[in-house]
């Protein structure tokens, strides 16, 4: 087979008559978040960048993201040039819609050329396999969802993720897969999380010799190190020169922030959280004490101090400890044995740990753990079986983002449509694997993706029915915790995977 | 496969779908691989050759096609914040709170002016259950009189789901049927007919007017297509019943009406006569219009029987007092034909004028490049001309039809008439040229249909009907929507102006002639020319509507086209061509079997 059907320019074409269509659709506050870096970047100069405050909704992306948005700014200028007032609050023009949706869509690009290499770069016997995933993050309901219409650049920001992950394949590639990386976490800081990953195999496979861990490789370490210091000085240099560091860092880093996010990411802590709630109930049984403050704080879930009523607070330190700790094993294994697949688990890893024990984690991040999981699902068998309540899960975990009717039926359509095609493409194609398989993952994953259609009717339809605007949380919690099973058993798969392979 | 008995092509039924196909979605390159003909079939790839259930390949058709559809439902509808009178949306909305709030003998008497109900019984029922449902939502969306005009989102969202639900009961589901009874015909396998459905439905004229400008017109094509699939499978009787439901959805369905009258007198004259079948024909169309009139009627003795009076400014149906027998007011029969006579009336207004707006017809093509102007003539006349020209243009395909009732020219007839209607009958819109496309993009799941002959063809009425509509999108603000659903579905298809590929194929078997490219090649550059100049150069001022009437000429002459093509295929379908020729080609081919 030479050619796979469809290609995945063809694959685009669709995807971006879709994109288009949905221009006119729900779009949530990034929206104007990105038009106000917009105007910031354009009208301002850059030492008032991170100080500006006339919108909320303040500049608080690394630098390259900056820059990113005083290109797009410049070609706004041709749009509409009241999107670039700093004091148009909330100015939405069809102009300023239109031309702001068409960035999203064609920054995109850059995601479709790194799929393609990654299919390029893959072994022969593997082709299927890896057009297969690059289609499938491709068309992921995951980017249409955040990106095209709630509003943000994902599929650029993950296309050079990829790209980077691409380049470490050769070990020709890898100071540029690190200098990639670097310009990345400059662009968006949320891929922090997975530089312990990319820290570990640059330094193993580039700066450490391939037999010993003992001889050093100055000539790589010089290497890396200088063109990463000068990516970090590009980015961070007239900050440092205009004396702003300390203020552009209290930007990136709020730690006011609580402990959930507004709509319960699935994670450890929205099992935490559920499981606060159900001892409220039990513990006049249980003689626990009851925090009567937080009962009803809880169940609100505005960004704010979370607090509990029943188990302990948790500290950000905490999750910090727990994160690195979840990190640290899947590191040793990267460390023992540098392989580009070894390394991909490990991302994978990183990501899974910080989405489930980090701080304010955001449901958007999930993608963080889809995107390099997706390639390398369709290793074998094994693989997939971890990866499909993931697929399940982390897209429905997505669905509170949009809440209202018009867009209800393409988020679920399209997720269906993409779980649908995906899994059974999957299926078909993934390989047997080696070893027999330890988990009884698959019946755990029918009965997981059986499960989750009559959730979705009942959050979507029945609950509104029945209690009419009333407990307007549950449904958010049962997502939420269903979603947080999916992705911790997804997580523990992988995890007997990975470390049994 | 191995040398077949020449009987082989009769027992069509239990050939297995075989891996190299004929119908035209697979193409061979230099090096004699396979490839994809066109885009759409890439997408059909991966399921080539496994045996993937149609219990997965038909949901996720229509899954797909319903996402295109909703969003683009998203875009702004005809008359949206558009005062006084907005538009369609209005209208529809108006029916529905109309029907659900007045009596029965009200609903076609009230005010004609703002929107008055027009359509058939069936859409009166159709907007009646949909009031019901809407009013229990949110009654202030139908409060009859107060709620003109409501741009509520919440409204938006209701009425473009009851258009996409009323599309998925009954256009869908019959669309799949006619694929299938077309499958079975032409013996072409499961996937390749898939591919054809989702040409079918991905077909951006219907989607832009439906689920954009806002219409429901797939109900009536729905029925139209079940009708088809009833004549292809053989059941004359259910074909019937089905076109009464068309035309009482909608009167625009009488654009088929000879057509679908032909061939079913056709097959009860030929082989032989057949009576029985030619008295159940008559007796279940008379009661399928029976039973279509009798909620109407029924809602009559009931209001009759608790005296509501008809509205005080109603004016006895014109239709009535032509009568040449009056009718005494105290019989107990009177307000029954006052309501059937209303009915008519309403439906079927002979005082409007011979086209409405710009239509890519030949009366306002005439009329409106300054060829000739036609109001210097009395309207009669012109009627009566239209009427001629109409009758010229459609006796020939009917006849066909009639003398040689062949169930493979059925689409061919259905277009050719449709396009004769469209072209020369008065009264025409310009969405109107969805009826003969439907037919006509039906083709593709035909013989051949995705060879590049005949997909070129579909898609150049495709294409050609969209740009027509563009002027009407432009005011509904669904300039991009247009562009978008066009161009993909030209890319799909590898049509211009995405692609010449169907007019760079080589071999020897569906193939266009020199001069259908040379035609569609041109039509497509000055398509492409007029949208430029449409978007940068303003016309001069005085000829402000320049762009609009060279749309309006060129549709006219390209939908002409169309005609032709559909004429000329159906004459050779029926074999009355020199019976020779095709005998001749069925040595050959039998010649190569062996």
């Amino acid at each position: 087979m030479t050619d796979q059907y469809p290609t995945l320019l063809q694959c685009a074409v669709p995807a971006t008559a879709l994109k288009v269509l949905l221009w006119l659709a729900y779009r949530s506050t990034d929206f104007e978040v990105h038009r106000n870096w917009l105007a910031i970047t354009h009208s301002l100069p850059v030492k008032e960048w991170y100080y500006e405050k006339t919108s909320e909704w303040t500049l608080d992306y690394p630098p390259f993201f900056a820059y990113f948005e005083w290109l797009l700014s410049q070609a706004a200028h041709f749009a509409d040039l009241g999107m670039l007032e700093v004091k148009n609050l909330n100015y939405d023009s069809w102009q300023t819609v239109h031309f702001q949706r068409a960035t999203v869509i064609v920054t995109e690009l850059v995601l479709v050329y790194a799929l393609y290499l990654f299919v390029k770069s893959s072994p022969p016997g593997s082709k299927k396999q890896a057009h297969a995933a690059a289609l499938s993050i491709l068309l992921s309901p995951g980017l249409l969802i955040i990106d095209h219409i709630h509003f943000q650049y994902n599929g650029f920001l993950y296309g050079i993720l990829i790209l980077s992950v691409v380049l470490a394949r050769k070990p020709s590639g890898l100071l540029a897969s690190g200098i990639m990386f670097a310009a990345l976490l400059c662009l968006k800081h949320i891929y922090l999380y997975l530089a312990p990953a990319y820290f570990i195999y640059l330094l193993r496979a580039y700066c450490l010799g391939p037999r010993s861990i003992f001889t050093i490789r100055f000539v790589n370490c010089i290497k890396l190190g200088v063109s990463i210091a000068v990516v970090a000085g590009v980015a961070f240099g007239p900050f440092v020169y205009y004396n702003q560091i300390q203020q552009v860092f209290s930007r990136l880093f709020p730690f006011s922030r609580g402990l959930c996010h507004a709509y319960w990411a699935p994670n450890a802590w929205a099992l935490y959280s559920f499981s606060d709630r159900v001892l409220i109930y039990a513990a006049p049984y249980l003689k626990l004490p009851v925090n009567a403050e937080a009962v009803n704080s809880v169940t609100r879930g505005l960004v704010g101090d979370t607090s509990f009523a029943v188990l302990p607070d948790i500290s950000p330190r905490t999750t910090f400890v727990m994160t690195l700790a979840a990190q640290i094993p899947a590191l040793v294994k990267l460390f023992l044995r540098p392989t580009w697949d070894n390394f991909v688990g490990t991302l994978t890893l990183c990501a899974y740990a910080s989405f489930l024990f980090g701080w304010h984690v955001h449901e958007k991040a999930i993608l963080l753990v889809i995107v390099p999981f997706s390639l390398l699902a369709l290793k074998d068998r094994r693989h997939l079986g971890a990866f499909r309540p993931l697929a399940v899960s982390g897209h429905v975990s997505l669905f509170p983002l949009l809440f209202t009717a018009m867009e209800f039926p393409v988020k679920v359509v399209y997720t269906v449509v993409w779980l649908a095609v995906f899994l059974l493409a999957f299926d078909r194609l993934a390989p047997p694997s080696e070893k027999p398989r330890v988990f009884l993952l698959d019946r755990f994953s029918l009965l997981y993706i059986a499960v989750a259609i009559p959730l979705l009717v009942y959050c979507s339809l029945v609950h509104q029915l029945v209690f009419g605007a009333k407990y307007e949380f549950l449904p958010l919690m049962f997502i939420s915790s269903y979603s947080a099973i999916g992705v911790v058993g997804s997580w523990v798969g992988f995890l007997v995977v990975f470390f049994t392979s | 496969m191995g040398p077949s008995p020449p009987t082989a092509h009769r027992s069509r039924k239990k050939r297995k779908p075989e891996h190299s196909t004929s119908n035209g979605a697979v193409i061979f390159d230099s090096s004699k691989t396979e490839k994809p003909a066109f885009p759409l079939v890439a997408f059909f790839w991966p399921a080539k050759g496994t045996n993937t259930s149609q219990w997965i390949t038909l949901p996720v058709i229509f899954m797909l096609v319903f996402l295109f559809r909703w969003c683009t439902g998203m875009w702004p509808y005809s008359g949206f914040q558009k005062p006084p009178m907005h538009g369609d949306f209005e209208a529809q909305r108006h029916w529905m709170e109309l029907t659900a709030n007045l009596p029965v003998t009200h609903w076609y008497f009230h005010d004609l002016e703002w929107w008055g109900l027009d359509y058939p019984p069936l859409t009166a029922y159709h907007s009646w259950l949909l009031g019901r449902i809407g009013w229990s939502i949110e009654p202030e969306w139908f409060r009859l009189y107060l709620s003109r005009g409501t741009d509520d989102a919440g409204l938006k969202v209701f009425m473009r789901a009851t258009v996409v639900v009323s599309e998925y009961l009954v256009y869908i589901p019959a669309a799949v049927l006619c694929v299938r009874q077309l499958a079975r015909l032409h013996n072409i396998n499961g996937w390749e007919s898939s591919i054809a459905l989702t040409g079918l439905l991905m077909q951006p004229a219907t989607i832009l007017i439906d689920h954009g400008h806002f219409q429901y017109n797939t109900v009536m094509l729905g029925f139209t297509l079940a009708t088809i699939a009833c004549m292809l499978a053989g059941r004359p009787l259910w074909s019937c019943v089905f076109f009464v439901g068309a035309l009482g959805f909608k009167q625009m369905a009488l654009f088929y009406a000879p057509a679908v009258a032909a061939y079913l007198a056709g097959i009860c004259f030929s082989p032989r006569l057949d009576i029985p079948r030619l008295l159940g024909i008559a007796v279940v169309t008379l009661a399928s219009f029976a039973v279509l009139f009798l909620p109407l009627l029924l809602g009559t003795a009931y209001d009759t029987y608790r005296n509501v009076p008809l509205p005080s400014d109603s004016t006895l149906p014109p239709l009535l007092s032509s009568l040449s027998w009056q009718p005494s007011e105290k019989a107990w029969y009177y307000p029954y034909l006052t309501q059937l006579a209303q009915t008519l009336h309403r439906i079927f207004p002979f005082s409007r004028g011979l086209f409405e707006d710009k239509v890519a017809n030949i009366w306002c093509a005439i009329h409106t490049s300054g060829l000739h102007k036609l109001h210097n003539y009395d309207s009669a006349l012109l009627s009566r001309a239209a009427l001629g020209l109409t009758l010229a243009s459609i006796i020939p395909p009917c006849a066909l039809l009639f003398f040689r009732p062949r169930e493979a020219m059925i689409p061919y007839a259905f277009a050719a008439t449709a396009w004769g209607f469209f072209l020369c009958s008065y009264q025409v819109h310009e969405k109107n040229v969805l009826l003969p496309l439907l037919p006509m993009t039906l083709l593709l799941a035909t013989d051949g249909g995705l060879k590049a002959a005949t997909r070129a063809w579909v898609g150049f009425a495709n294409t050609l009907a969209c740009w027509t509509l563009f002027p009407l999108l432009v005011k509904d603000q669904l300039r991009i929507p247009y562009f978008v659903l066009t161009g993909l579905w030209a890319w799909l298809m590898g049509l211009p102006p995405a692609s010449v590929g169907a007019y760079t194929v080589s071999g020897e078997e569906g193939r266009l002639s020199v001069v259908s490219k040379i035609l569609h090649l041109g039509v497509y550059s000055i398509m492409v020319a007029w949208h430029l100049l449409e978007a940068w150069v303003p016309p001069p001022n005085d000829k402000p509507d320049l762009w609009v009437v060279a749309n309006v000429c060129l549709g006219a002459a390209g939908f002409g086209l169309c005609y032709l093509w559909c004429l000329w295929r159906l004459v050779e379908e029926s074999g009355l061509l020199s019976g020779m020729r095709s005998t001749k080609r069925k040595e050959e081919v039998s010649k190569k079997k062996q």
